[in-house]
């Protein structure tokens, strides 16, 4: 039998929230999905869509970007920048055929760890009928 | 006295004046139908200019070029560029100027409506001329161009051969401008973001196979680039050549240089390279159609950034040049951004 389809997630979690909110899923022992690359970042903000394409085009299946809620940002107004900007690449991404569920979005707080495991949960179980993610991944040489 | 008249009048005096160091218009192409850019010093080098519907491009580009000139300079010459700007290009010294990216007293405008209000499209005009070439492109008396080609003269309605962006462009009229020459004349607009809609209409997978189709041509000559006025940046993030190589770089500093994207024409590649102009231009771009006119391949990018500054009227209420000291898409923000795509 072939062996199931295990979708690669690249996931930009912020510092001060998200970070910290997927390290209580850790110390909590909450049991999640171990398809998740995380790649701590110091703000939502500061995630260029390039970091995204890359992701894409490096092989990721998905990638989430992850921050605090509005609000909360330690950097004041950071994730609400990231808001706009994310919002945008979102929308170019479906624009060129990309499927939406690929990229996706999330405010996780550093209080909720069970939060971010339904995320992720979520977000696997919405990859893996999609398949492996060929568009934009740069072919093997 | 009719717009070129005007324009060759109000050069005149300025240039007499001093108070321009040189003027940037338009004169008859040296190949074809097609007008050239040109930089005008002396007054009596005015008769040069032209003004009708093949003036296609955009000026603002060369106050880019102007800068980067300027700061070369021991001594610059203190004294601004003149400048004569359509609807789309005065759109892009505002955003230029909103940018901070020049100074408001560093040039001088000519605003000028475009002509029957638009410019001709190359290749609108070459699908309507068959194996022909264009020779002249003249101003007919009704809303009209005539064409002189060598097997004699042909006359199409001026809505025909308009390129896309002026029949869509919500503002043919400059926006910002010293001196107006002419009167404002403004066309009726076809329905904004009118060339979308046949790829909106599409399912995504249909959408992805067009978009491939055409990424997948691209050579990356990057004359997108070099043509995009708002593509100003001394070092570009897809040149890969940010690290400064030196005797003692060491192989390790060398290979763990990111490299976002690499330079061979690959589909991927081409990909993230579309995708990074495309939101680097989010909110920045005025449709000038610059980069697709200029486009060996005929790749549709108009659509790209069209999308975006769509997505942008839509969800933030921003409209691209309309206002100096607005400020820029993605530099701002309000409480109230819809965040219904967010977990």
């Amino acid at each position: 039998m072939a062996e199931e389809f295990e979708p690669k997630i690249v996931a930009f979690l912020c510092k001060w929230c998200s970070s910290a909110g997927s390290d209580l899923a850790g110390v909590s022992r909450m049991e999640y999905p171990a398809n998740v690359v995380p790649i701590q970042v110091m703000c939502s903000g500061s995630v260029s869509p390039l970091y995204i394409f890359s992701a894409f085009n490096k092989g990721a299946d998905g990638v989430l970007v992850s921050g605090c809620h509005p609000g909360d940002c330690h950097y004041i107004k950071g994730n609400f920048y990231a808001r706009r900007r994310l919002a945008l690449v979102k929308k170019l991404l479906e624009h060129i055929g990309l499927e939406p569920q690929r990229f996706q979005v999330s405010w996780v707080s550093a209080a909720e760890g069970t939060k971010y495991t339904q995320i992720i949960k979520d977000f696997v179980k919405e990859l893996k009928p999609l398949g492996p993610q060929t568009k934009l991944r740069r072919e093997a040489q | 006295m009719t717009k070129i008249e005007e324009i060759k009048a109000t050069a005149k005096k300025l240039l007499e004046e001093g108070k321009v160091k040189y003027i940037i218009g338009y004169e008859q192409g040296t190949n074809g139908w097609l007008s050239n850019p040109v930089f005008i010093k002396k007054p009596e080098d005015v008769e040069r200019f032209v003004w009708d519907p093949s003036c296609v491009h955009n000026l603002a580009k060369f106050l880019v070029d102007e800068k980067r000139r300027k700061s070369r300079e021991k001594q610059p010459d203190k004294r601004p560029v003149g400048v004569i700007v359509k609807g789309c290009d005065s759109r892009a010294v505002i955003v230029l100027l909103q940018e901070k990216f020049i100074n408001r007293e560093d040039v001088f405008l000519l605003g000028v409506s475009c002509e029957q209000g638009g410019v001709v499209d190359d290749k609108k005009l070459a699908k309507k001329l068959g194996k022909k070439n264009a020779k002249k492109i003249e101003l007919g008396d009704k809303d009209n161009l005539i064409i002189t080609t060598e097997e004699g003269k042909l006359e199409f309605p001026t809505t025909e051969l308009l390129a896309e962006r002026c029949l869509e462009c919500k503002a043919n009229v400059p926006l910002i401008f010293d001196v107006l020459v002419g009167d404002k004349t403004q066309r009726p607009q076809d329905k904004p973001f009118k060339s979308l809609e046949e790829i909106e209409k599409l399912s995504p997978e249909e959408r992805w196979n067009f978009w491939r189709e055409q990424i997948e041509k691209c050579v990356r000559c990057y004359a997108c680039r070099s043509a995009c006025p708002m593509c100003y940046c001394d070092e570009c993030v897809v040149d890969s050549i940010n690290l400064a190589v030196a005797p003692d770089t060491s192989a390790e500093e060398k290979a763990l240089k990111i490299r976002w994207l690499d330079k061979s024409t690959e589909k991927s590649e081409n990909f993230v390279y579309h995708l990074v102009r495309a939101i680097h231009l989010a909110g920045r771009c005025i449709d000038c159609g610059e980069c697709e006119r200029v486009c060996p391949l005929d790749i549709p990018l108009r659509l790209l950034n069209k999308k975006l500054e769509k997505e942008a009227k839509l969800l933030y209420d921003y409209e691209v040049g309309c206002d100096v000291n607005q400020p820029s898409l993605v530099s701002s923000f309000k409480d109230t951004d819809p965040e219904d795509f967010i977990r």
